[in-house]
């Protein structure tokens, strides 16, 4: 037969089971709500002359449509078109681990989103449209190397679009220090 | 009284008008939250031939190889399509085979641009019994899940048989 101390123990620990399942669900749903807001561009302000942004300040340096026979004389089949948009970033403080989990994406107003190509299809692409060319790194190498303070940097990625949505995109870029806030640039190709 | 029988007359033709509508929705085109799929064309065949390095490659099966044909859509982020499968007449799901690895137009290498549609095979290899009932089952997800998951019932007249299939660079 237990004895009166076990047993009260037995009721105690009865009734902490609630709080100490409603503890690790509330735990566990702060976790995740700090997941998804640090995953996720929530806050999207457009980019302003001189406004730092991750310890830098950005410019739109260039934004490129091929695949209309425009630029390069190149045509693309159907829909399919290349966007290639160039930033500028001025660092204005050590930018040390400030730009890891780079994203930069292009957006529409529709609400889609699109990711750039990756690494090695972005430097056959580079050779392609310029055989002289040296391919410029993508956000993602970038971040892994980011300039010294008050130096400058150029990061390009290259993106698959559909036609109809190119007079309407922004590039979208963020990091992990500052998600969920990320700055916006127009594109406004034509 | 007169209520209850309206109420009951109404329900029914609700029912009637529901069944009328799921049973022609044409199972080729199938959209979810994520993307939408349009099988194109499904081939069942016992040999199926590709060259992936320039070098001819034939893969033969003692069950039958499954092609099925498709187009993609993504409806608002970039993606690609991470799971596959066939769901067979047993109720087995049999996912892409990876002895057709190399294949030409192959889709789980491709991304899928949102407003942009994607064409590209998915390849299974099968029992032939399992043949007869078949639901192809996609997923955003490497595991199916929720409103990430598509499936297809494969009308079985629309299949063709072929003895030997050569997969191109433009598909099948």
């Amino acid at each position: 037969m237990a004895s009166r101390r076990e047993r009260r123990f037995w009721w105690a620990s009865l009734a902490s089971l609630p709080v100490l399942l409603a503890a690790n669900y509330a735990i566990d749903a702060w976790r995740n709500a700090e997941d998804y807001v640090g995953r996720n561009e929530l806050r999207v302000s457009g980019s302003v002359d001189g406004q730092t942004y991750a310890k830098a300040s950005w410019t739109l340096n260039q934004a490129r449509l091929i695949g209309d026979g425009r630029d390069g004389k190149i045509t693309f089949p159907g829909q399919m078109r290349l966007v290639v948009v160039r930033l500028a970033a001025k660092a204005e403080d050590d930018v040390g681990q400030s730009w890891t989990q780079c994203s930069l994406t292009l957006t529409d107003p529709k609400g889609r989103r699109w990711q750039p190509l990756n690494f090695i299809l972005s430097n056959d692409l580079s050779r392609d449209l310029d055989p002289k060319a040296t391919p410029i790194d993508g956000c993602d190498a970038i971040s892994r190397q980011p300039p010294a303070k008050g130096a400058s940097t150029i990061m390009e990625e290259k993106f698959v679009v559909p036609a109809d949505a190119v007079p309407s995109l922004s590039a979208q870029l963020s990091f992990a220090s500052t998600r969920p806030d990320a700055i916006s640039f127009p594109l406004r190709l034509n | 009284m007169i209520r209850l029988l309206l109420s009951l007359l109404f329900g029914g033709v609700t029912a009637l008008l529901l069944a009328f509508l799921q049973s022609t929705t044409p199972s080729y085109a199938i959209l979810s939250r994520t993307f939408s799929v349009k099988v194109a064309k499904v081939l069942r065949t016992k040999t199926i031939a590709f060259a992936p390095y320039g070098k001819s490659i034939e893969r033969q099966t003692e069950g039958v190889w499954l092609i099925v044909s498709v187009e993609l859509q993504s409806n608002y982020d970039t993606m690609t399509i991470q799971a596959a499968a066939i769901e067979g007449a047993s109720g087995r799901l049999y996912r892409q085979s990876h002895r057709a690895d190399g294949a030409p137009r192959l889709m789980p290498s491709k991304d899928l641009q949102p407003g942009l549609p994607t064409t590209g095979i998915f390849i299974f290899e099968l029992p032939e019994g399992e043949t007869s009932d078949m639901t192809l089952v996609l997923s955003r997800q490497p595991s199916p899940q929720l409103d990430s998951e598509i499936r297809v019932k494969l009308d079985g007249a629309s299949v063709e048989t072929r003895d030997r299939v050569e997969i191109g660079a433009n598909g099948v």
